[in-house]
C-alpha cells in the first residue's frame, strides 16, 4: 500500500465504484475450456447493450414522431386506463394522457439533459484536470483542493441547492449537475495526464523539443480519449439517476413535462390504483441505465489493451 | 503520524471554508434580492427591511462574506420562512429520524453487501459471482425514488406484509423524545411499539441501501481476489488451513480495509440520498425537510441542508482516514 490517500472526496456518487473497479477484472482465471462460452455470451451482453443504446438514442432524436397520441392532451374521462386498453398500450395517466407517448417523448429530455451535463462536466473536468497535471504545482495544489469542496457534497445534495437557489426548471436541473460534475473528471484526467507524463515517449517528445501546446494536443490528449469515452458512457447511468431525481424531488422538469423523473413523480399518488404511471417511466429509466453500463464495461475491455488480451 | 493527524485535519477545515464559501457564492446567485428570499414570499416591506439589517444585506460584499462566516460558525443557517424556526433547531428537531434510517439501511447493507461480496470472489466466474454484478448493475440502475414507490405497491398495498408509509401506527403511543421512533419506544418500554417502528423502517431502509449494496459488494470482490491471490495466502493454503479460515481469517481482515473506507463514506451519502426516500415514506427526516423546502421555495432552509450534509460528510471522510491509520499498520508507518 502506498502513501495515504490525503484528499477526503470520493470520486463520483454511490456509483464511484463503477470507475474504480474494472468490472471484468475476472476473465484472467477463467479456466481455458470455458473461455469461448463466457466470451460469446459477453458479446451477446454487448451486442445487447448496444442495441437498447441504440434504441434509447433512436427515441430521443425521433420518439415525439413514434409516439401514438398527443402526450400533452389532457381527457379526465380516460384518467387512469390500464395498459391495454382503449388503444392505450402502457394506459393513461391520471389526466387520461397516453403514458407510451409521454415516455417516448419525454425521453428526449431525459436522455438529451443527461447527455449535456456529461458533455459539459467531460469537458471543463479535461481542461482543468490537463491544466492541473502539466501546470506548475501551485497550480495543481489549488485545483484540487476545488475539487475537494465540490466532492465535498454529495452530488445530488449539491445541485439540489443549486438548482433551488436558481430556480425550479430542467435547464436548473442540468447547470446545477453540470456544475457537481465536473470534479470527478478533474481528477480523473489529472491522474491518467500524470501517469502518461512518466512515459519514455513524452520525454522522448520533450526532448525533440516539442512546444508544450503540442504535447498536449499530440501526446496527452489521445491517451485520455479512451479513458474519457469509457467513464462518459457509464456515468450515463449515474447521471440520468441524479437528474431525474432532481425532477422527482420537484427542482427539475416540472409538470406537465414528461421527463422521466417528473413522470413518476406525477404518478406517485397513484402507485396503489394505477402502478403504470410509475412503472413505465422508471423502466425506461432503469433500462437505459442499465444498457450505459453494459456497453462502458464493453468499451473498457475493448479499449483496454490489457485487459483485451486476458480475454 | 501525528504531522499526518495535523495535515489531514487541516485539510478538512480548508474544504469545509471551502464549502462555506461555495455557498455563500451560490446565494449570490439567487435571482432578485436575497432578503427578500429570506424573509418568505409574504413579507411586508418592512419585515423585508429588518432582514436586510439583521443580515447586514445593504453592506459591501466582503463585509457580508465575514458576517456570513461568522454567523455560520454560530451555527446560524438562518430562519425557515415555512416553519419560522432557526434552520438550525428545526434540523435538529429531524435529525434523529434520519439517522435511525441511515443506520438501518448501512445495516441492511452490510448484511448483503459482505456475504454477497465474498460469494463472488470465492466463486469467481461462477453462479454467485453473476449474481453480486447482477445486483451490481442493477443497483447502480435503478432510481431509488421508483423502487420505494414500487415497493411500496408490491410490498405494502399488493401483498400487506409491511406498513407503505408513516413511522408508528396510531395506535401505538410513544411519547416524542428523540424522533427516532425506534428509540422513542425502546425509552417508553414498549416493545409493541418498537416492533412496529422497526416494521416501519423495513422498506425505506431497503431502499435508501439498494444503491450501495453494489458499491460494497463490488469493492469487497475485487479487493478480497487481489488478497487471494497474494503469496502469503498460497503459504496458509500450503500449510493446510481449511477453505474457510483462508478466506475469513486471512483474506478477509486485509480486504476490508479498503471496504471501511468505502462503508465511512457511504454514510454521508446515504444521508444524502434520505432526500430521495424520506418524502415517499412519508418519513420525518432532513432529506424530506429540504424537499418539502424546496416546494414552500424556502431556500435558505435547502442551502441549510447542503451544509450540514457537507459537514457530515467531510467529517465522515475524515474520521474514516483516521481509523484507516488505525487499522492498516502498512499505512501508519508511511504516514510516520
Amino acid at each position: 500500500m502506498s502513501a495515504p490517500e490525503l484528499s477526503p472526496g470520493v470520486p463520483s456518487g454511490p456509483a464511484a465504484g463503477v470507475g474504480a473497479v474494472p468490472a471484468a477484472a475476472g476473465p484472467a482465471a477463467v479456466p481455458t475450456a470455458r473461455r469461448g462460452r463466457r466470451s460469446l455470451a459477453a458479446r451477446v451482453v454487448e451486442v445487447g447493450a448496444a442495441v437498447v443504446v441504440g434504441l434509447v438514442v433512436l427515441v430521443t432524436l425521433v420518439g415525439p414522431w413514434l409516439a401514438p397520441a398527443d402526450p400533452y392532451r389532457v381527457d379526465v374521462t380516460a384518467g387512469l386506463q390500464a395498459p391495454g386498453t382503449g388503444g392505450h398500450l402502457f394506459g393513461t395517466d391520471a389526466e387520461g394522457r397516453d403514458v407510451l407517448s409521454r415516455v417516448l417523448t419525454g425521453g428526449r429530455e431525459t436522455v438529451l439533459s443527461t447527455l449535456l451535463v456529461i458533455a459539459v462536466a467531460a469537458l471543463v473536468g479535461t481542461a482543468i484536470g490537463l491544466a492541473a497535471a502539466s501546470g506548475p504545482r501551485w497550480v495543481d495544489e489549488v485545483l484540487m483542493r476545488i475539487c475537494d469542496v465540490f466532492l465535498s457534497v454529495p452530488s445530488l445534495v449539491l445541485a439540489l441547492g443549486v438548482a433551488a437557489v436558481l430556480g425550479p426548471s430542467l435547464s436548473s436541473a442540468v447547470i446545477a449537475l453540470a456544475v457537481t460534475w465536473w470534479p470527478g473528471y478533474a481528477r480523473l484526467v489529472r491522474s491518467v495526464v500524470r501517469d502518461t507524463l512518466q512515459l519514455e515517449y513524452v520525454a522522448a517528445a520533450r526532448v525533440l523539443g516539442v512546444s508544450r501546446a503540442r504535447l498536449v494536443r499530440r501526446h496527452l490528449l489521445p491517451s485520455i480519449g479512451d479513458t474519457l469515452l469509457v467513464q462518459t458512457t457509464v456515468d450515463v447511468a449515474a447521471v440520468i439517476l441524479v437528474i431525474s431525481g432532481l425532477s422527482f424531488i420537484g427542482v427539475g422538469a416540472q409538470v406537465p413535462s414528461a421527463e422521466w423523473g417528473a413522470m413518476v413523480a406525477d404518478g406517485r399518488s397513484y402507485v396503489v390504483t394505477a402502478w403504470w404511471i410509475v412503472v413505465v417511466p422508471g423502466l425506461a429509466i432503469a433500462v437505459t441505465a442499465v444498457a450505459a453500463q453494459l456497453l462502458g464495461d464493453a468499451l473498457r475491455t475493448r479499449l483496454d489493451p490489457t485487459l483485451r488480451n486476458r480475454r | 503520524m501525528l504531522r499526518f493527524v495535523l495535515r489531514r485535519l487541516g485539510l478538512t477545515l480548508v474544504v469545509l471554508w471551502g464549502l462555506a464559501t461555495l455557498v455563500f457564492l451560490l446565494i449570490q446567485l439567487l435571482p432578485g434580492d436575497a432578503a427578500r428570499t429570506a424573509a418568505g414570499r409574504n413579507a411586508s416591506a418592512a419585515q423585508i427591511e429588518a432582514v436586510r439589517e439583521r443580515l447586514g444585506l445593504d453592506e459591501p460584499l466582503p463585509v457580508q462574506y465575514v458576517l456570513y462566516l461568522g454567523r455560520l460558525l454560530h451555527g446560524d443557517l438562518g430562519t425557515s420562512v415555512f416553519t419560522t424556526q432557526p434552520i438550525t433547531s428545526d434540523l435538529a428537531d429531524v435529525a434523529p429520524s434520519s439517522i435511525e434510517l441511515v443506520v438501518a439501511a448501512m445495516l441492511v447493507n452490510l448484511v448483503v453487501a459482505l456475504p454477497l461480496g465474498v460469494l463472488a470472489a470465492v466463486h469467481r466466474g461462477r453462479l454467485g459471482d453473476l449474481v453480486a454484478r447482477l445486483v451490481a448493475i442493477l443497483g447502480n440502475a435503478v432510481p431509488v425514488f421508483w423502487l420505494g414507490l414500487v415497493l411500496q405497491f408490491l410490498v405494502g398495498a399488493r401483498w400487506g406484509l409491511l406498513p407503505i408509509s408513516g413511522q408508528l401506527d396510531r395506535e401505538h403511543r410513544v411519547p416524542t423524545v428523540t424522533g427516532a421512533r425506534t428509540v422513542d419506544a425502546l425509552l417508553a418500554g414498549d416493545p409493541a411499539a418498537f416492533g412496529n417502528a422497526l416494521q416501519h423502517l423495513v422498506l425505506p431502509a431497503v431502499v435508501l441501501a439498494a444503491p450501495f449494496i453494489a458499491v460494497v459488494t463490488r469493492t469487497l470482490r475485487s479487493t478480497l481476489i487481489g488478497v487471494l491471490e497474494a503469496e502469503s495466502i498460497t503459504v496458509v493454503r500450503a500449510k493446510g488451513a481449511s477453505p474457510l479460515r483462508v478466506v475469513v481469517r486471512h483474506g478477509l481482515r486485509n480486504a476490508l480495509i479498503p471496504t471501511t473506507t468505502i462503508v465511512g463514506l457511504q454514510l454521508g451519502w446515504m444521508l444524502g440520498s434520505t432526500v430521495l426516500v424520506e418524502s415517499i415514506f412519508a418519513r420525518q427526516g432532513i432529506g424530506s425537510y429540504a424537499t418539502a423546502a424546496v416546494v414552500q421555495t424556502d431556500t435558505f432552509a435547502v442551502i441549510g441542508v447542503v451544509l450540514v450534509v457537507g459537514v457530515v460528510f467531510c467529517i465522515a471522510s475524515l474520521v474514516v482516514d483516521l481509523l484507516q491509520l488505525w487499522l492498516n499498520p502498512r499505512l501508519r508507518t508511511a504516514a510516520r
